[in-house]
């Protein structure tokens, strides 16, 4: 064997890089051999003293600086990122970008001139009111269905409607005085209240007062009279109070509110 | 598990995610430090010397190719370091790596071991200063586990079978200053 190879397979060996056979054949060598068995034995020595030679820890002023300097890097390169990001935008874009934008100034200019104002008003004018039919239609329908989720849909549909009239009023009014669903009727009664300038309005739930069992119904009809201030509810609160099942807070209730009234 | 390989940490460094840094930097602190102490750095120079590998991990992190091992690239750039520290310090004639070994108290270096071995450290410490540079750079790095002597010869530059024999050429001189020291 030559002395290459010989310090090849000492140092595979020690570093534990060799095979199991081949180290079954180097453990012979070495019993058949007395001089390669010193010269590895000398090396061996030294490999195992290397590698227990230790070294202190390092300080945590290490840490400290290591762990700075890595936050610096870390926002250099968060704000790098930010910028090249802008500066790749704008050099891509800055040229198309600027024509772009006086391409849509000189569209916004041409068709703001140009464009049939009265036309379109009036065009617009029919669409709206043709919409506002069709919803008045829709509420109408809607409040007549067994479905309370659909009379409720009715009525939100109502909110959704500028201008009412007396049609879709009156049918807002036979569902607060009728609906089988305490919901229905509360909706009914906060969408009336949208409209409670027109005389119709306040008279029909001035009306709906006696009509109502429910207490909450009550008591929602009682704040909303002495936010009216309608003095033509006091007298259906009154006989509403002679009524002998009336739940003593809503009879209470609309004690104080007849007095906040007068 | 995949991901918290060194070499996928690494990439992901090398792609802007700069905080993975900080764990590569936790796995290796100590390796390196004693990389740069048993070369015979005081420890606030090693410990300086620690900083500028990440600084230039940093820095190269493009260079990067995620093809070899993580080990043999942090040592490449560990064993750079150290040789423009140096050559910076022959310069401005601050005192030489060797001179520190020999100055060195190992009583301090040691407290936990037991006296005969103190000697012995000491010894071998004062045998290692003797070598020449790169073969005690070659010894040192062979004490680092997980580096295969294909890595080694990556980080030195050479083939694996010339890596195995001048790690064992080193060896050798190396047994025979510790005799001579020994005897003397």
């Amino acid at each position: 064997m030559d002395k290459e190879t010989f310090e090849i397979m000492v140092m595979d060996y020690l570093a534990g890089e060799m095979t199991v056979s081949d180290k079954d054949m180097f453990d012979t060598l070495l019993k058949e051999n007395p001089e390669y068995q010193k010269t590895y034995l000398d090396l061996e020595a030294s490999w195992h003293s290397i590698q227990k030679l230790n070294s202190p820890e390092p300080s945590k002023k290490m840490d400290d600086s290591f762990f700075n300097m890595l936050s610096k890097e870390v926002e250099k390169n968060q704000a790098n990122t930010s910028k090249n990001i802008v500066d790749e935008w704008f050099g891509w874009f800055r040229p198309q970008f600027a024509l772009g934008a006086l391409l849509l100034l000189i569209g916004l200019g041409l068709g703001y001139f140009l464009s049939p104002k009265e036309e379109a008003s009036t065009e617009n004018n029919v669409v709206d009111i043709e919409t506002e039919e069709v919803r008045q239609k829709l509420v109408l329908t809607l409040l007549e269905q067994p479905s309370a989720n659909q009379r409720l849909q009715g009525v939100g549909e109502a909110n959704k409607i500028a201008k009412v009239d007396e049609i879709v009023i009156k049918a807002l009014l036979k569902t607060l005085n009728s609906d089988t669903n305490v919901n229905v009727r509360l909706a009914a009664v906060e969408s009336l209240t949208n409209y409670v300038d027109n005389p119709l309005v306040r008279q029909g739930l001035v009306q709906a007062i006696p009509n109502q069992e429910s207490p909450i119904m009550q008591i929602t009809l009682a704040n909303l009279m002495v936010a009216l201030q309608e003095k033509a509810s006091i007298e259906p609160f009154k006989q509403l109070l002679k009524e002998q099942e009336l739940d003593t807070t809503v009879k209470k209730k609309i004690k104080n509110s007849i007095e906040s009234i007068i | 598990m995949q991901d918290l390989t060194d070499n996928s940490l690494m990439l992901k460094v090398k792609k802007g995610d700069l905080d993975k840094l900080g764990l590569l930097y936790e796995r290796h602190k100590n390796k390196l430090f004693g990389f740069f102490y048993n070369l015979g750095n005081n420890p606030s120079v090693s410990e300086d010397l620690v900083q500028n590998v990440f600084v230039r991990m940093l820095q190269y992190r493009s260079s990067f190719s995620g093809n070899g091992a993580f080990g043999a690239w942090m040592f490449r750039m560990a064993r750079n370091v150290n040789y423009d520290y140096h050559k910076k310090a022959a310069k401005t004639e601050v005192s030489s790596s060797s001179s520190n070994i020999e100055i060195r108290d190992p009583m301090n270096d040691e407290l936990n071991e037991g006296i005969e071995t103190e000697g012995n450290n000491a010894l071998l410490r004062r045998a290692m200063a003797q070598l020449s540079e790169e073969k005690r750079e070659l010894l040192i790095l062979t004490k680092y586990k997980g580096l295969k002597f294909s890595e080694l010869a990556e980080i030195i530059g050479c083939s694996e079978g010339a890596a195995k024999v001048r790690v064992h050429r080193a060896l050798k001189e190396l047994r025979g200053i510790f005799l001579e020291l020994e005897i003397g």
